[in-house]
């Protein structure tokens, strides 16, 4: 329930004709605790003609040793006939008292100006009714914590939501990292290998089914070579096939049919002339055999 | 021995053959050099040997120049010496008179086969204007006539560690050497316990006198040459592969070549020159023709890749004071990222 108290009805400025009004209300006269906040309001009426100037609106801060002014908010009100104005005013209560009394909060002077000249409008000092916390003696306690009050229960809030955002944002994280790791072929990923020769036994195995032109055979040899080289990581010739070996382990059985693709494919390339057994069908056969090799690794 | 080159060259693939296995009755644990030393001689190209002392540069020179037959002249650089030094020998005669004759050089013309020019940066640049002429053109001219040097092979040898009273061999007289060769101590264990126990290798001439000249005729080597560069064919994808290669070493970022600390793209300065490339397939297909073959093969350019190329290449200041590494390193790089065939 609120009290509104009306405290002063009608200042009237020593100046003469206007007749500028302000009424102080609160939410309750009495009742107030250590470090309670005392809200009130001032409703300003004034002449059509009148502005309230915004410097003369008192400034948040300390007021008294035991009194600070929070916080100050000017609502316009609009004008029925004349100018209506709400100002908001937050008190905030430090005195301890020991027994229910008065205590005094300071006026301020507003001023509202008029065609005529300024109007000082004089807000008085009002009071509010505070009381103490505890009585003075309180009961004999055996022990010290007696005195104090048990701690309140903590809010009860609910998990459910936060813990279902929470676990949707780390599955993103975690999805979004997988990605990160896959692009930059961290591990696990370092360990992915395009199985290079298992699709080139699949494109030439397909091509010995008809008979070949040389063209083809030489494209064929080279994409052998392209594959071999980009198992090596660098360009592979016939003098590095043992080297070659030696950082590929798992392709040492297949060293005799290697070498005979390599002198083949250099006797076919740069000696001018095909051996006769040198077609798609035994590279197909060898980028299989190589292709099963691959796979056990 | 026959003076005049009969067109058989499978002859002479064994006589070349038995010409190395001469040498190293003297010089042992070097055949790497050896062979480039023999593919030197039957491409007709002038030769840079770049190693410590002491290992053996100036045994296996005379070694190559006894099995080879012809004479031997052996001049030392230095800071003081002048182009008359090499041409001339001034003396003063018994009858008090100042006389001037041919020295050594002159009066070997053409009898001589290999010219041994020691630390060669010590020599003044007139020193090695006169050496250009001499390899470029196998003549000088002393006495108001030429000399012609028939059968002239230059072997200089650079002193890559002293900085001081030396002067850097200019890139036309570097561009004329058809390889630079790197003379290293042997690294198997084996050899360097000969090497240091075995008195046979303590005594140069004794050791020198072990190889039997006359494993050919110094004198039908030209014409050997010839044979070999019209018989020895290179396929059209060996040709493209050597244009690959060119243009990755003008231009790596093009071949995606990229080393680690080194920015390719403004490696190389110049000196992979048409007649570099073209010192490089007369090498290889001399190397085709000793391996047994009639047709080149990528090994063969890649095997002499750095002995060729990398002496002529210069490379920006700021990598100079490492030495070859980033052109070994760079030309490694090239033949890694370019495929074949």
């Amino acid at each position: 329930m609120r009290f509104a108290l009306l405290l002063l009805l009608l200042l009237s400025s020593l100046a003469a004709r206007a007749e500028s009004v302000a009424e102080i209300h609160s939410e309750r006269p009495f009742g107030y605790f250590v470090g309670d906040l005392i809200h009130a309001w001032v409703d300003i009426r004034a002449s059509a003609d009148a502005e309230l100037q915004a410097a003369s609106l008192p400034s948040p801060g300390p007021l008294t040793i035991s009194l600070d002014l929070r916080d100050v908010a000017l609502e316009p009100l609009g004008d029925d006939g004349g100018k209506l104005w709400r100002l908001h005013l937050t008190y905030q209560n430090f005195y301890v008292s020991l027994d229910v009394r008065d205590i005094k909060i300071p006026g301020f002077a507003l001023i509202l100006s008029h065609p005529a000249g300024n109007e000082t409008l004089q807000i008085p000092a009002w009071s509010v009714g505070v009381a103490p916390l505890r009585e003075v003696t309180p009961t004999k306690a055996a022990e010290a914590v007696d005195y104090l009050r048990p701690d309140g229960a903590p809010p009860k809030i609910d998990e459910a939501r936060p813990k279902r955002v929470a676990a949707i944002l780390a599955a993103a994280t975690l999805l979004a990292f997988a990605a990160v790791a896959r692009d930059r072929g961290w591990p696990p990923f370092h360990l992915r290998r395009a199985r290079r020769f298992a699709r080139l036994a699949r494109r030439l195995g397909a091509q010995a089914r008809h008979a070949c032109a040389d063209e083809e055979i030489r494209a064929a040899t080279q994409s052998l070579h392209r594959a071999i080289d980009a198992t090596a990581g660098r360009s592979i010739l016939g003098h590095d096939l043992g080297a070659f070996l030696i950082a590929h382990p798992q392709y040492a059985p297949l060293e005799a049919p290697l070498r005979r693709f390599f002198t083949a494919s250099e006797r076919l390339f740069f000696g001018g002339a095909r051996e006769k057994d040198h077609d798609v069908g035994g590279l197909a056969r060898l980028a299989g055999a190589l292709a099963e090799r691959e796979r056990a690794t | 021995m026959s003076e005049t080159f009969d067109g058989r060259l499978d002859v002479w693939r064994d006589r070349a053959r038995r010409f190395e296995q001469e040498i190293e009755k003297a010089v042992i644990g070097q055949s790497r050099a050896i062979r480039l030393i023999t593919i030197s001689i039957f491409s007709r190209g002038h030769v840079l040997l770049e190693g410590d002392v002491g290992v053996g540069k100036t045994t296996l020179l005379r070694a190559v120049s006894r099995a080879l037959g012809g004479d031997f002249v052996r001049v030392e650089g230095t800071v003081d010496m002048m182009p008359t030094d090499i041409l001339y020998h001034t003396y003063l005669a018994d009858d008090g008179r100042p006389r001037v004759e041919p020295g050594a050089l002159l009066r070997k013309a053409d009898r001589l086969s290999v010219f041994f020019f020691n630390e060669i940066n010590r020599a003044r640049p007139q020193v090695h204007s006169l050496l250009l002429r001499l390899m470029a053109e196998r003549s000088v001219s002393a006495f108001d006539r030429d000399y012609a040097f028939p059968h002239l092979q230059v072997f200089a040898d650079r002193n890559m560690i002293e900085r001081e009273e030396t002067f850097e061999l200019p890139a036309a007289a570097r561009d004329r050497f058809l390889m630079e060769i790197a003379v290293t101590a042997p690294r198997d264990a084996e050899t360097r316990r000969q090497l240091l126990f075995d008195p046979r290798f303590h005594d140069p001439d004794a050791l020198v006198q072990r190889v039997e000249p006359g494993s050919f005729d110094y004198r039908a080597v030209g014409a050997v040459a010839d044979a070999i560069q019209e018989r020895v064919q290179a396929s059209e994808a060996l040709q493209h592969y050597v244009l690959r290669l060119w243009l990755a070493l003008l231009e790596p970022a093009s071949a995606s070549v990229s080393l680690p600390d080194l920015d390719v793209a403004h490696l190389v300065k110049g000196g992979a020159s048409p007649r570099g490339l073209a010192f490089l397939v007369r090498a290889a297909r001399v190397r085709a023709f000793l391996e047994g073959r009639d047709y080149l093969i990528p090994e063969d350019i890649r095997e002499l890749f750095i002995e060729v190329m990398a002496h002529r290449i210069f490379v920006d200041p700021i990598y100079a004071m490492r030495g070859d590494q980033p052109v070994k390193q760079l030309c490694r790089a090239v033949f890694d990222a370019t495929p074949t065939p």
